[in-house]
C-alpha cells in the first residue's frame, strides 16, 4: 500500500479526467432516500455523499441479475461456445462494506471451480473506493467490514482540506499519475486520517453480538418455537437476497430463439428464501418450510464461510434490514439467539 | 486488488458452464418409466479424457431446454461409452425420453468430490442398499466391484422396489444371481401374481445380514424417505458411522458448487457430495 494526499482543488479535475475517459459508474440520487450506482456521462450527475443504494453496485457489476453463459446454434451440428463479456470500467464511490462483499464474492467465485464470467468482469473493474455515510440498520463493525484494507485500486478518504489516497494497485498508482497531481502522506496526513476514522467508525451505533453465535446457532437451530416466532411474518418474497451484496444463488436455464436455431445458457439471481429453492423433478422439495429456509440463510450468511472461508458472509450493511417487508432484522435475530441461551 | 486464483479446473475451456457435445448410441427403455441412455462423447479425446468414480454425475444438456444432474451407473472401467438410467419426471428427463438413437445432447462432469470410496472399502464386506431409482449410482459401484472381484469379501444386494414391473436393471440382476460371488435380495411393496420373492420395505432386510462388525461397509441410495429407516437398521448392527455411505439428492443448477441450490449446512452435494459418510450426515442438519 502507497499513501499519497491530492489537493482539493485537483480532485473534481481527477473525477472529471476519468469520467471522459472510462466507462464510470458512480452513485447518482435516484429520489429522496436511495442512489443507484449508474453509468455517468458528466460530473453533475455524481453525487458521491450518499447513504442508501438498494442493490449492491458490485453485485449488480459483477455478477448482473442475468447474464448469458453459453452460446449454441443448433443445426445438423451442434456449435456451443462460451459467452464471457467483459469491459474495462471505473467503479467510483463504493464503500468499504460493499468493497468487503465484493472480495467475498471474488472468493467464492475462484473456489474450486474458477468462474470466468465473473472474473473477467472483475480483473477489468477499476475500484476506488470512498467512505460513505451508514445508515441506521448498518452494523458492520461487528462484522468487521467498515474498513476495506483490500479489494480496491484506490480508496481516497475525505479530510477537511484534502484527500487521503491508499494506493492498493500498480493499475491504481497510474491512475493517479497520469490524471492528477499527489504528495506523499506525511505524519500529518495520517495522523488527520487517524482522526477521521476514529469519527467515523462512531457513526456505526448497531452492535451485533455475532461472537457467541457459532455455537449458540447449533442449540437454537432445533428450536422450531424460537424460529417460528422469527419467521412468522416471512412472505418468502426474497428481498433480502437480492439487497445483499453477498448473495450469489443462482438459476441456470436453457432458452432457444424463435428461429428455433439459436440457443443459450443464461443465469438469473434466485433467492433461498423462495419456496421452490429446493424442489427436484419428481415434487419432492427438500426445503418447504419458510422457518427452515430463513435459518439456512442465517446459517449461510453468518457460519458457513466463516468454516470454509474464516470470513463471514455477512458484510452488516444493513440492507436486508431496510427491504424486508416483514420487518425481519437480522441483527435483532443474532442478538436474541444469544439472549435465549442465556436465560 | 488482489486475486489469487488457483486454478483447479485447468483445461482449454474458458467456461466452467459450456458442455461438450456427446451422443445418445443407444436407448433402452426397462422399465414403465425408466431408459437406459448408452453415451459417447462426439470427440474422440472427450471420450478417452473422461474418467469418472462410482458414485459421480454428470450435467446433461437437452438443448433449447435446459439442465440437469445425474448420476452415472455404469462400470467406470468401461472406457467406450458411459451409461445414465433416467426417469420420465422432469422438464429435462421427460425431453429425453422423447429422444432417439443418435440425438445430440451436451454433457458437463463427472462432478461431485465426494464418491464411493471403493479404495477404502477393498477388503470389506459390501452391502449395498438400493430404493427404487437409488440403484442406478450403485450399479456403477456394484459393476466396478465385480470388476475387482478379489479385492473386496463378501458382496450383498438389497434392493427395494415399488412393484414387480418398476425393478430396474432386470438383466444385471438375473446375470448377479447367477453368480455365486455377489447375493442379491430384491424385495417389492406391491406385489403381483407371479411374484414369488420378498414383499415389504427393504429395511427389513437388513436385519438378516450377518456380516461381521469391523470389516463390513454399506452402501446406500433412495428416494428421501429412506435414509432414516436405513440408518437405523444400520446402527443397530454396530456398522461404524465412517464405513457406511449415502449418496444424496438435491436441486442443482450448475454442478460447480456455484449456485448453492444443493448446501446442507456447510456441505454442497455437488463439490463436497453427493456421496458423503454417515459421520459426516450426522453431523449436518437436515441432511436426511
Amino acid at each position: 500500500m502507497l499513501y499519497k494526499v491530492m489537493g482539493r482543488d485537483v480532485f473534481k479535475d481527477f473525477v472529471k479526467s476519468l469520467i471522459s475517459n472510462y466507462e464510470f459508474i458512480g452513485p447518482k440520487r435516484k429520489d429522496k432516500a436511495v442512489h443507484d450506482f449508474v453509468p455517468i456521462k458528466d460530473i453533475s450527475e455524481l453525487d458521491i455523499n450518499y447513504k442508501r443504494t438498494t442493490i449492491p453496485p458490485a453485485k449488480k457489476i459483477l455478477f448482473p441479475p442475468d447474464e448469458k453463459l453459453v452460446a449454441y446454434e443448433v443445426n445438423e451440428k451442434i456449435k456451443v461456445r462460451p459467452v464471457v463479456e467483459s469491459s474495462e470500467k471505473v467503479l467510483f464511490g463504493i464503500n468499504a462494506w460493499d468493497i468487503n462483499g465484493m472480495n467475498f464474492l471474488d472468493r467464492f467465485f475462484v473456489t474450486d471451480f474458477v468462474d470466468e464470467n465473473y472474473l473477467e468482469r472483475r480483473k477489468k473493474l477499476i475500484v476506488i473506493g470512498m467512505d460513505s455515510e451508514p445508515t441506521e440498520t448498518n452494523f458492520s463493525p461487528s462484522m468487521d467490514s467498515e474498513y476495506a484494507k483490500d479489494g480496491f485500486d484506490l480508496y481516497i478518504t475525505e479530510l477537511k482540506d484534502r484527500y487521503f489516497i491508499r494506493i492498493n494497485t500498480a493499475r491504481g498508482d497510474e491512475i493517479l499519475k497520469k490524471y492528477s497531481v499527489t504528495e506523499n502522506a506525511l505524519v500529518k496526513d495520517f495522523k488527520d486520517y487517524n482522526n477521521y476514522m476514529d469519527n467515523y467508525r462512531k457513526k456505526f451505533k448497531l452492535d451485533v453480538n455475532i461472537k457467541d453465535f457459532y455455537d449458540n446457532f447449533e442449540l437454537i437451530y432445533d428450536d422450531d418455537e424460537f424460529w417460528e416466532k422469527v419467521a412468522k411474518n416471512c412472505y418468502s418474497c426474497g428481498s433480502c437476497n437480492l439487497a445483499c451484496p453477498t448473495c450469489f444463488c443462482f438459476n441456470v436455464k436453457d432458452d432457444i430463439e424463435l428461429n428455433l436455431k439459436d440457443g443459450n445458457k443464461t443465469r438469473e439471481w434466485d433467492s433461498c428464501m423462495l419456496p421452490e429453492y429446493g424442489l427436484v423433478a419428481g415434487g419432492h422439495n427438500f426445503r418447504p418450510d419458510k422457518e427452515n429456509r430463513l435459518k439456512q440463510r442465517y446459517r449461510c450468511k453468518l457460519k458457513t464461510f466463516l468454516d470454509k472461508f474464516g470470513r463471514y458472509a455477512c458484510v452488516g450493511c444493513g440492507r436486508c434490514i431496510e427491504v424486508c417487508l416483514a420487518k425481519i432484522n437480522i441483527a435483532d435475530n443474532i442478538n436474541s439467539i444469544k439472549k435465549e441461551v442465556s436465560v | 486488488m488482489t486475486l489469487n486464483v488457483k486454478y483447479n479446473n485447468k483445461s482449454n475451456k474458458s467456461s466452467i458452464y459450456v458442455p461438450e457435445l456427446a451422443r445418445i448410441n443407444k436407448i433402452q427403455q426397462i422399465s414403465p418409466t425408466e431408459k437406459l441412455f448408452d453415451i459417447v462423447f462426439e470427440d474422440d479425446k472427450n471420450q478417452n479424457n473422461f474418467n469418472f468414480e462410482p458414485g459421480q454425475f454428470v450435467e446433461l444438456t437437452v438443448f433449447g431446454l435446459g439442465e440437469a444432474p445425474f448420476s452415472i451407473c455404469s462400470n467406470p472401467e468401461n472406457k467406450d461409452f458411459f451409461q445414465l438410467c433416467i426417469r420420465d419426471i422432469g422438464n429435462v428427463s421427460g425431453a429425453l425420453h422423447r429422444m432417439k438413437e443418435g440425438s445430440k445432447i451436451g454433457i458437463r462432469g463427472p462432478y461431485g468430490n465426494g464418491y464411493f470410496p471403493y479404495e477404502k472399502m477393498r477388503n470389506h464386506n459390501i452391502i449395498l442398499i438400493a430404493g427404487g431409482l437409488g440403484l442406478a449410482p450403485l450399479m456403477s459401484l456394484v459393476k466396478y466391484i465385480l470388476h475387482h472381484r478379489e479385492d473386496y469379501k463378501e458382496v450383498m444386494i438389497i434392493y427395494g422396489a415399488v412393484n414387480p414391473e418398476n425393478i430396474l436393471f432386470k438383466d444385471d440382476i438375473q446375470y448377479f444371481s447367477s453368480r455365486n460371488d455377489i447375493s442379491i435380495c430384491v424385495t417389492v411393496d406391491n406385489p403381483d401374481a407371479e411374484w414369488t420373492g420378498e414383499v415389504g420395505v427393504c429395511t427389513k432386510l437388513i436385519p438378516r445380514v450377518d456380516f461381521p462388525v469391523e470389516d463390513t461397509c454399506a452402501v446406500v441410495c433412495g428416494p428421501p424417505v429412506m435414509y432414516k429407516f436405513v440408518i437405523i437398521e444400520l446402527e443397530k448392527k454396530n456398522y461404524s458411522s465412517e464405513k457406511v455411505f449415502l449418496s444424496l439428492e438435491r436441486r442443482m443448477e450448475c454442478g460447480v458448487g456455484k449456485c448453492n441450490h444443493c448446501h446442507i449446512g456447510d456441505k454442497l452435494v455437488c463439490v463436497d457430495g453427493p456421496v458423503f459418510s454417515l459421520w459426516q450426515i450426522k453431523n449436518l442438519k437436515e441432511a436426511i
